[in-house]
């Protein structure tokens, strides 16, 4: 086998390649890594970096979630309330309506039963008054001469004639 | 028919003598610095360039690469002591890499396919690991010869034991790397002279296979690569740990 045959070489073999390893190491270890490690360390912590952010964003959001669920029910509870009032103040209101228009239309209906009554009374009391002129004014004629049929006929008519006359004077007046 | 083991011969390009010592640069030595040329150019240019948050197509590469051997140290040596060994796992790995892969190219070579090379660097390797742990433990790193929990008495049986095992280590580590590489182009040239010789007919068939081979010879230079570099990781946790 040539590898173990020419013994000549082995020292030039020996000798660039320690060297060329050497190079490389150095070359490598001074311009290649540092900045490739340094970029996948960068990478890292970034990542990290930007995960635990999200991580944090997440809880924040939770956080905020839950509160605008708390205020959201709060805001329906109070909004319930009002809703509820404001019904109860209606109802109220309308039941106060309905009491005053009663009451109103017991008193107009009071007052116009009053007048009514006072209407009739006083209509009453005219036709008392003047059927008793009536009978007094009749009476009188009968007295003062015995009088025929057709008088006495003609004389209670011209004594409701007179009434009349003097009711209707009156209601002119 | 050439002999199959032709394009293991190392030709001087240019000859260089110093002392009495023969640097001369050859073709393994050229096909090597094309490799790394590639691979030192895609990894230093684009950082240089700059790299951008969002990465591009080839930056996501060499950040799955960086991101790959880092994990790997991690995992073998820890992170806290693995931090400062990330530059030179990844440099070995990519400069196995690159050797193994020129060589798939015609008429290039695997200067891992030569076992000097894989030698010192799994002796290089295995020293350093000495270092560490001597420097790291003082004394007490002999307690590495020692396993955990065994009777006394075994003691001197398994010391000698653990040492051969020690020892077996970096010459694993070379044969293993040099043996696959080797292995793969032989195979690969037999076929192809079994291609080149034999009547069109009859050479399909081995040339078919060339294909097929040429497929697993590349994911055999990620696998060995990877397993160079985890072996070397798993030695240097060893001695830092100690068990």
């Amino acid at each position: 086998m040539p590898q173990f045959e020419q013994v000549s070489v082995f020292g030039s073999l020996i000798f660039w390649s320690v060297i060329s390893f050497a190079i490389l190491f150095f070359m490598l270890k001074k311009y290649a890594f540092p900045p490739i490690l340094a970029a996948l360390d960068d990478r890292e912590k970034k990542i990290r970096g930007d995960i635990e952010a999200s991580e944090k964003l997440k809880q924040d959001v939770g956080k905020i979630k839950i509160d605008l669920e708390e205020k959201l029910a709060a805001a329906h509870g109070k909004a319930e309330t009002i809703v509820q009032l404001a019904q109860d103040e209606a109802k109220k209101l309308q039941e106060k309506m309905v009491q005053e228009t009663e009451a109103k239309v017991k008193q107009v209906q009071r007052e116009a039963e009053q007048e009514i009554q006072s209407s009739r009374n006083k209509l009453l009391q005219e036709i008392r008054s003047y059927a008793a002129a009536l009978t007094i004014a009749s009476t009188e004629k009968f007295l003062k001469k015995a009088l025929d049929d057709s008088d006495k006929k003609r004389l209670v008519d011209e004594s409701i004639e007179q009434v009349i006359q003097e009711l209707e004077k009156n209601h002119q007046n | 028919m050439e002999s199959p083991l032709h394009h293991f011969e190392v030709h001087t390009l240019i000859p260089i003598h110093i002392g009495g010592l023969d640097l001369s640069i050859n073709n393994a030595v050229v096909a090597m610095w094309v490799g790394l040329a590639v691979i030192g150019g895609m990894f230093i240019l684009p950082a240089r360039k700059g790299l951008s948050l969002v990465p591009g197509k080839l930056q996501s590469v060499l950040e799955i690469a960086m991101e790959f051997i880092r994990n790997l140290v991690y995992e073998f040596i820890g992170e806290e002591e693995g931090r400062k060994y990330v530059p030179f796992i990844a440099s070995l790995f990519l400069f196995i890499l690159a050797c193994n892969l020129i060589g798939l190219l015609p008429g290039s070579y695997t200067i891992t396919s030569q076992l000097v090379v894989t030698g010192v660097f799994a002796t290089g390797i295995f020293i350093m690991t000495m270092i560490i742990g001597f420097s790291k433990h003082g004394l007490h790193f002999f307690g590495i010869l020692v396993p955990p929990g065994i009777p006394k008495i075994l003691i001197p049986v398994l010391i000698p034991i653990e040492i051969i095992s020690m020892i077996a280590r970096p010459i694993s580590l070379a044969v293993r790397l040099f043996a696959n590489m080797t292995a793969g182009h032989t195979v690969l040239a037999v076929l192809f002279g079994l291609a080149m010789t034999g009547p069109l007919w009859l050479g399909w068939l081995p040339f078919g296979f060339t294909v097929v081979i040429n497929g697993l010879e590349i994911a055999i230079a990620f696998i060995q690569a990877y397993i160079f570099t985890t072996l070397t990781c798993v030695y240097i946790g060893d001695v830092i740990k100690l068990h």
